[in-house]
């Protein structure tokens, strides 16, 4: 492969790494608050994108106007779910397995309703921007761009708000010890409750970015959901920075995978790098071995 | 669990064998009977994954992987090398144990209960991809047909015995002795040094570890088990079914279908899993109109069990007897 398509697929990569590390960083968020593996992630970047196609397609709503809608409508919904199930169930003996299953039969149950409620066509929604951008032999689509744009722009938001701001002080000291914060007054059910909420968040914003170039479809989270584990499994479980890393890595070594073999083997590729890691470092490329 | 059985305990397993085994005699309805061989069938899975778990406390998600594998392993050796299912099967649950021992080496060295989670998903989906791409050996999403089946043979006293889709018998007598089989089996291995080693560590992962339970033979032994016996299934199910797709064998629907099994009837119990099995296969063929909203009742069934039913109904038997010997 010569090497102008080899860089346009790394600059791809990176793309659609931005958006794995943006769902990854939501899984990673849930279970470094609250030790919880949200198996009913996808399903909030399923719903985000429908969100997102009934505003703009449906109802003509401008995509600026749109996305900031579904993003706060899917926050809701994080938050409502949360509150709903796993507030209970954080309260049970034996919750570690419970929110598991729980969530994954929240997974089902959410894939089917909007089966019933939304069918089963494919549905997508048009560019956001269009025309293309040249440098030298690469010829980078302005809607991607826009793409790597959102991610950074999140991510970097999402960083000041997790070092700079009260909200994101609570949600660190909640994640370091539950206990040791609820004794300085930081109520941690109202964190657990907010957090859920910015994940879901999170999800429903890449499903806005990708919702042009990825059909919004009932089954569409799923396939997401398990590149966010590879990404959280790479990055450490429970890291916000390893997931953003795991995520742009992922996306790299699938596009180079994909180059070298063809695109089927996409996520037979990431998953073998999921187990390749496993197998040499289980707590994850950034993770800190536990001593 | 581990105390012996008392003789009313024999009577009861003995009566439910009974009448499993007179039910062709009184009916040969084979819609009847399909809906009992496929319960039976998935109560072999549920038990099995029951085993890792309810019992040893491995939570995983990838099971269907180990079905996919024995269906598809016993189904390409008999259409390929010409071999009878009678002995296909073996090799394919041997596969799948193989497989199982690949998958376990890595995550059973981890405690962690999302690692495991995640890591027997993504290999399960692996195993779902694999298969569907390799469209020249098994044919991909089209489906592999024309799987043999189990060879007839001649019992003394009641003549000749032959596996045909027209009658369901011969097939129902034999899932019912694997059925028996693994569930013996599984409750052989628990009451065993290794299931108490099970147990303990389930329980108390730091505590057994210190009085010197080597986990990580122990849990490679139980996982070997289950994927040997949730090979075996599928391989069964290859060869009475007798036509494969990757989504119907691998599908993660598959695994949400056995979950919700495990926890309805009772996770870490020796007859939940059959019982769950049980009852939701007959369930949802009795709501034959529930099929479009299948999964949906799966997964809301999942949710609610988990919330309000957390030991699954299995426990309920012998709370509802305390509660009334309590009054009496």
């Amino acid at each position: 492969m010569n090497y102008a398509i080899f860089l346009e697929q790394v600059i791809n990569g990176l793309i659609v790494g931005s958006m794995y590390a943006l769902i990854g960083s939501g899984i990673a968020l849930i279970y470094g608050t609250m030790r919880v593996l949200n198996l009913a992630h996808g399903e909030f970047y399923m719903l985000g994108g429908y969100f997102v196609f009934f505003l703009i397609v449906t109802y003509g709503v401008p995509s600026y106007l749109a996305i900031p809608v579904a993003v706060v409508a899917t926050f809701i919904l994080g938050a409502l779910i949360q509150r709903l199930t796993i507030h209970y169930l954080l309260l049970q003996e034996g919750w570690a397995f419970s929110t598991i299953a729980a969530t994954l039969g929240l997974s089902i149950f959410l894939q089917n309703a909007a089966l019933l409620l939304f069918g089963e066509q494919f549905q997508s929604v048009p560019y956001y921007l269009s025309g293309v951008v040249a440098l030298g032999d690469i010829r980078l689509p302005v809607q991607r761009l826009l793409i790597f744009a959102v991610a950074l722009l999140t991510i970097a938001a999402m960083t000041f708000i997790l070092k700079r701001t009260r909200l994101g002080w609570a949600i660190r000291a909640t994640s370091q010890d539950r206990d040791a914060a609820a004794v300085v007054g930081i109520p941690a059910q109202r964190i657990y409750l907010i957090t859920f909420g910015i994940a879901a968040a999170l999800g429903a914003i890449a499903a806005a970015m990708l919702a042009p170039i990825y059909a919004i479809n009932p089954w569409s989270g799923m396939p997401i959901l398990l590149k966010g584990f590879v990404v959280v499994i790479l990055g450490g479980l429970g890291s916000f920075p390893g997931a953003i890393a795991g995520g742009l890595i992922l996306g790299v070594v699938e596009a180079i995978g994909v180059q070298l073999t063809s695109s089927e083997w996409r996520d037979v590729i990431a998953f073998a790098l999921m187990i390749a890691v496993i197998w040499w470092r289980p707590w994850g490329l950034f993770g800190r071995k536990p001593s | 669990m581990f105390q012996p059985l008392k003789p009313q305990h024999w009577v009861l397993i003995a009566a439910a064998i009974a009448v499993m085994a007179a039910i062709p005699l009184a009916t040969r309805d084979s819609y009847l009977l399909h809906v009992l061989i496929l319960s039976m069938i998935f109560g072999i899975f549920a038990s099995a994954w029951n085993l890792v778990a309810g019992f040893a406390g491995l939570k995983t998600f990838g099971h269907h992987a180990f079905f996919g594998i024995g269906a598809y392993a016993s189904a390409l050796i008999s259409i390929n090398a010409g071999l009878s299912p009678w002995i296909t099967v073996w090799i394919a649950a041997l596969a799948a144990t193989v497989a199982g021992l690949f998958i376990g080496l890595p995550i059973l060295r981890i405690k962690s209960m999302p690692h495991v989670a995640i890591v027997t998903l993504g290999f399960a989906e692996m195993v779902r991809i694999v298969i569907s791409n390799l469209q020249s050996i098994t044919r991909g999403e089209l489906g592999l047909w024309g799987i043999p089946a189990f060879n007839g043979f001649t019992l003394p006293g009641l003549g000749k015995v032959a596996f045909t889709p027209a009658d369901k018998v011969p097939y129902y007598y034999l899932v019912l002795v694997l059925l028996i089989a693994s569930t013996a089996v599984i409750s052989l291995l628990m009451r065993s040094k290794t299931g108490l080693a099970m147990v303990a560590m389930r329980d108390a992962e730091d505590a057994a570890e210190s009085l010197g339970v080597n986990l990580t033979r122990q849990k490679l032994l139980v996982f070997g088990v289950s994927a040997f016996l949730v090979g075996l299934a599928g391989a069964f199910y290859a060869h009475y079914i007798a036509i494969l797709t990757p989504s119907a064998a691998v599908g993660a629907d598959l695994m949400i279908l056995i979950i919700a099994m495990a926890l309805v009837g009772g996770l870490g119990t020796l007859s939940g899993p059959l019982i769950g099995a049980l009852i939701l296969t007959v369930a949802v063929e009795l709501l034959r109109d529930l099929d479009n909203y299948r999964l949906l009742v799966y997964g809301a069934l999942i949710v609610l069990v988990v919330m309000f039913l957390p030991r699954g109904l299995a426990t309920l038997g012998p709370l509802v007897t305390r509660r009334i010997g309590a009054r009496a």
